[in-house]
Formats: C-alpha cells, sequence, structure tokens
C-alpha cells in the first residue's frame, strides 16, 4: 500500500535533511508505530506519505514515495487525499471551522460524498469517538481533548484507505488514548492501513503489527513490533523508554547471563519468572 | 472585546433569512447613510439597526456595539465640532454648520458599523461563505479567505491578552499605560503575533488542502440556501429604503 525507497528530503529552508535515506514499505492492512525523539523527522514521514510533502511543503526530494501504487510527485494532492486521511499532531491548526458540525462536514462536502449519506457518516464517526453530544457546539468552547477528538472525527468519516495519524492522543487521557486506539484496531480489522506516530510506548507494541524507530532522520530501527522491542539498548541509545517490563526483563535474563526473548507485557513476564524459578 | 464578532446562536426572523439577504440589508443600510444628507434620516437609520438588534434577539450585543462606537463617535465629534471654521459661530469656536455636519459624519459612522458588526452576531460565518458562493456565484476561494480572515480577528484579540498577560506576569505595566505610552507598549507585540499568525495560516492551508479543498465546487455544500417570504419582504424593505434615500 505504502512504499517509500530512498527518500531524502531536506526543507527548502532547512540545511540538513529532515529524513535520509528512508526505505520503508507497510502493506495494505498494515499497522505501523513510528517513535522517535524530538524532532527525529516523523512529522516530516508523514507528510511524505500524505503527500503535502513535495506538494506543499517543498524542497529537495530524492528518491520515491509510492501509495496505492501511485507515485505521489506525479498525482495530485486532491487525488492523494481522497486516498489517504490525516490526523495532524497540532489540532489547532487541523480545525479550520468555528463549530464541530462545519469541520465534519468540510471533508464529506469536497469528496461529494451522497447528500443523503452525509448525517449518517457524521453521526458514526462522532459516536465512534464517544462525542454524540458536540455535534452543534462551537470550537472554542472545547476541551483540547475533545478538540482532539473532533479532528480524529472529521477524518473518519471520510473512511480513507489509508489512515496517517500523528500523536493523535497527545491531549488525551488514558482512557481516551485506549480508545482512540481500540477504534484504530477495529478499522484495521476492517481493511484499512494505518500509519501512526506515538509516544505512548505501551500502547505501540500492544496495537501496532510493526515498529520503526526514527533518529535524526534515519530509520534506526524497523521490523515486527515484538521483533524491534528486543532490541533494548539500541531503543535506549535512541532515548526510546521501552515498558518498563521490558526493560525488566531484560536486564533479568542480562544479569543470569542467559538468552531469552524480551516480555511485552505483565503476562508474558510471569511466564518467564516461573520458568526461571523452576 | 472578542466576544464582538462571534455568532450568537438563535432562530429569530433574521437569524433564518438567507444570509446573501442580510448582507444586501446591511449594504442599503450602509449604502443609504452615504447617499442622503438628512440628519433626520440618518437618525432613522440608526433606529432601523437598533431595531434589526432587537428583532433578532441580540439586544445586549447591540447595545454593546452601540456604546463602543458612541465612544469613538464622541472623540470624533469634538475634533470636527473645534476643526470646522464654516458656519455661523454659536458659541467660542463652534459653528452651526460645524456641529451640523460632524453630527452627521459621527451618525453616517455608527449607521454603518452597526450592521456590520450585527450581520455577524446573526449568521454563522460557513452559512455566509456558502451562501455567497452558491447564490452569488463568488468563487470558493475568496469566500472562504474572506471569512477565515473574519474568524481570525478574535482569536487574534485573544492571542493579543494572552501576550499581555504573559508580560503583565513579567512585570510590565500595562494597566497603569494610558494613551499613547500603552500603545508604544502594545505595538512591538505585533511581530510575535504576526508571525505566528503567518504561520497558522500556512498550516491551515495545509489542513483545508489534505481535505479536497480543490475538489469543492458550488454545489458542494451540504446545506441549501433558498428564499422565503421574509426574504421577499427584506428585499422590498431595501428597495423603499435607497428610494426614500435617493428621493429625500
Ligand atoms: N516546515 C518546516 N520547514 C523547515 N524545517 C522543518 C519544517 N518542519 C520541520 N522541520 C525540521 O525538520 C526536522 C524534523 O522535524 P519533524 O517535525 O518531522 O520532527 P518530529 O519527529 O515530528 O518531532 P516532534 O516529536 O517534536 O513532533 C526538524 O529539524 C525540524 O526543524
Ligand atoms: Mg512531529
Amino acid at each position: 500500500m505504502i512504499a517509500i525507497q530512498d527518500l531524502t528530503f531536506t526543507y527548502k529552508n532547512g540545511k540538513t535533511p529532515a529524513l535520509q535515506d528512508i526505505c520503508l514499505s507497510v502493506p495494505s492492512g498494515g499497522f505501523l508505530g513510528i517513535i522517535g525523539p524530538a524532532g527525529a523527522g516523523k512529522t516530516t514521514l508523514l507528510r511524505a506519505i500524505t503527500g503535502v510533502i513535495p506538494h506543499h511543503y517543498t524542497g529537495d526530494f530524492y528518491g520515491s514515495v509510492h501509495v496505492n501504487g501511485m507515485d505521489t510527485v506525479d498525482t495530485s494532492l486532491d487525488r492523494l487525499s481522497g486516498i489517504t486521511g490525516m490526523v495532524f499532531q497540532d489540532v489547532e491548526s487541523q480545525i479550520i471551522f468555528p463549530t464541530v458540525e462545519d469541520e465534519i462536514l468540510y471533508g464529506l462536502e469536497n469528496f461529494g460524498v451522497p447528500r443523503e449519506e452525509i448525517p449518517l457518516r457524521i453521526s458514526e464517526a462522532l459516536h465512534k469517538v464517544g462525542i454524540p453530544d458536540l455535534l452543534e457546539r462551537s470550537i472554542a468552547s472545547l476541551s483540547g481533548g475533545q478538540r482532539q477528538k473532533v479532528a480524529i472525527a472529521s477524518i473518519l468519516a471520510l473512511k480513507p484507505q489509508v489512515l496517517v495519524l500523528d500523536e493523535p492522543t497527545g491531549e488525551l487521557d488514558p482512557g481516551s488514548s485506549r480508545q482512540i486506539f481500540t477504534i484504530l484496531k477495529e478499522l484495521n480489522e476492517e481493511g484499512v492501513t494505518i500509519v501512526l506516530v506515538e509516544q505512548k510506548i505501551m500502547l505501540l507494541c500492544e496495537f501496532a503489527k510493526d515498529l520503526a524507530v526514527l533518529d535524526g532522520g534515519h530509520v534506526v530501527l524497523q521490523g515486527e513490533t515484538r521483533k524491534v522491542l528486543t532490541q533494548v539498548e539500541k531503543l535506549q541509545s535512541v532515548g526510546v523508554n521501552c515498558p518498563r517490563v521490558t526493560t525488566l526483563s531484560h536486564l533479568l535474563t542480562e544479569r543470569i547471563g542467559r538468552q531469552q526473548p524480551v516480555c511485552v507485557n505483565l503476562d508474558e513476564a510471569e511466564r518467564m519468572v516461573r520458568g526461571l524459578m523452576k | 472585546m472578542n466576544k464582538l464578532f462571534q455568532y450568537v446562536p438563535g432562530n429569530s426572523l433574521i437569524h433564518r433569512l438567507n444570509p446573501v439577504t442580510k448582507i444586501a440589508l446591511t449594504v442599503v443600510i450602509c449604502a443609504a447613510a452615504f447617499i442622503t444628507d438628512h440628519l433626520l434620516f440618518l437618525v432613522c437609520l440608526l433606529a432601523i439597526d437598533l431595531l434589526i438588534g432587537l428583532i433578532a434577539g441580540v439586544a445586549g450585543r447591540t447595545w454593546s456595539i452601540f456604546r463602543g462606537l458612541v465612544k469613538i463617535a464622541a472623540f470624533l465629534f469634538l475634533l470636527q465640532v473645534l476643526l470646522t471654521r464654516a458656519g455661523n459661530p454659536i458659541f467660542w469656536i463652534i459653528t452651526d454648520h460645524g456641529l451640523l455636519t460632524a453630527g452627521k459624519v459621527v451618525l453616517r459612522l455608527i449607521v454603518v458599523c452597526m450592521p456590520l458588526t450585527l450581520v455577524l452576531a446573526v449568521t454563522r460565518i460557513s452559512d455566509l461563505t456558502n451562501a455567497m458562493v452558491q447564490v452569488l456565484h463568488v468563487p470558493y476561494p475568496y469566500a472562504f479567505t474572506v471569512s477565515t480572515a473574519i474568524r481570525f480577528i478574535p482569536q487574534f484579540l485573544e492571542e493579543m491578552s494572552g501576550i499581555m498577560e504573559a508580560q503583565t506576569a513579567r512585570g510590565v505595566a500595562f494597566d497603569q499605560a494610558k494613551g499613547f505610552k500603552k500603545f508604544s507598549m502594545i505595538l512591538p507585540l505585533c511581530a510575535p503575533l504576526l508571525i505566528s499568525s503567518v504561520r497558522r495560516t500556512d498550516q491551515m492551508a495545509v489542513a483545508a488542502e489534505a481535505r479536497g479543498f480543490h475538489l469543492r465546487t458550488r454545489a458542494s455544500a451540504y446545506k441549501q440556501y433558498g428564499f422565503s417570504t421574509g426574504d421577499l419582504l427584506t428585499a422590498v424593505f431595501c428597495i423603499l429604503l435607497l428610494a426614500a434615500a435617493i428621493l429625500l
């Protein structure tokens, strides 16, 4: 679904490349989590996937990005955005309209969703993120978390084939964050391809099928989530804090000098400790 | 202050008018104010402004707009009266001609500014945009730009007061300064404000483009903006008003 080959990108007013020699691919129906320190280029990578790089943010673009077989450089942003929906990192700049209803209507109207289908799409999207009662409210009267949910709902309503989210739970409480991830998982099971930047590693471990770790514009690690998590030292060297179970189980196996895969959740840790005590 | 441009939800006769009708009414009132040369007619127009506010159920807003305008008007009135030399002196350097022209200028100002702000209180900006596109065939990018600019005004003011609060917390005494001094203290704040709003606009453009901005056509809007009896009556009223302004 998404194929990135040797992508190197430097923003027009940037001195060093924000992304360097990126090779990544996400199959149709994949769920890729991206993590990395501030300024690693995570947002830039998502922009390249959605096509706003190079269509809106210009600069030196080498390599290629294909989405659904289309080269993002040759395809218009309008066509690309019919396939890919993006939830921005900064909610304030994603929301364009003063009321919730207008915000959600906007995309539906533009992409020509049939008139009779629109009310259903709106209520579905709002129900999914758990804010059906906010439809008539003005954005100014909402909390940060509510705004984030509106932003997510406005993209979900469009039913994109590829969903790209940049730290969608940054303003949310743990309960709501989990709720959003559960929705994403459901969509993913329905066949939607998901790419998401997230700092809450526990959630990533649990939901993402694959993981890519970015640092300084490079992909330093990528692969199946569990495989990536076993590289505890490498993760820590780029400042990604592994879940505590992972770190602890890793420390434990190292101390006792045994080769054993790391654990990613409590159940596994329990099983390992029991196994060791036998 | 930043509530001045915000929409007041409601279902009054005025709220339900087609947004284009409301704009037409606004334009007609402004035109009438500039065409006429009668003080009394201007007073009538002012009464109409106030009446519209009353019918729309936004009396509070109307009053606060009116009060704000009167403050500015009072200052202008004084200036005009003191600077006009023509006419017969009544008292000290004040002439009858001066009083009359000053009165007209000031009334005109109030009459013109009131409906411009009132229309925003009784119309949702998105309805304004969509109706302009649908009924008047204004290209969407233009309508979008104008409506976004209008929507930015309160946000701009909010950010401004945010910065001032931050500065006050660092010991800058905005509240003790008056007049020109205060103005010169606020002026340097405009640079960061401008930068942040340019950045915001750019990101907003990305957000708009990423959701099919260029795909939008005149038929895209979900809501339809038809004309009702109320619109017809308002149109008749507009014509009468304009005729009166020209003939009287
Ligand atoms: N519009 C832009 N113009 C120029 N340079 C930019 C622009 N946006 C980002 N950069 C630069 O590109 C690099 C990567 O930024 P990016 O926003 O992709 O990081 P990030 O991993 O998303 O960080 P964060 O976790 O803080 O969101 C940074 O050095 C940043 O300064
Ligand atoms: Mg980012």
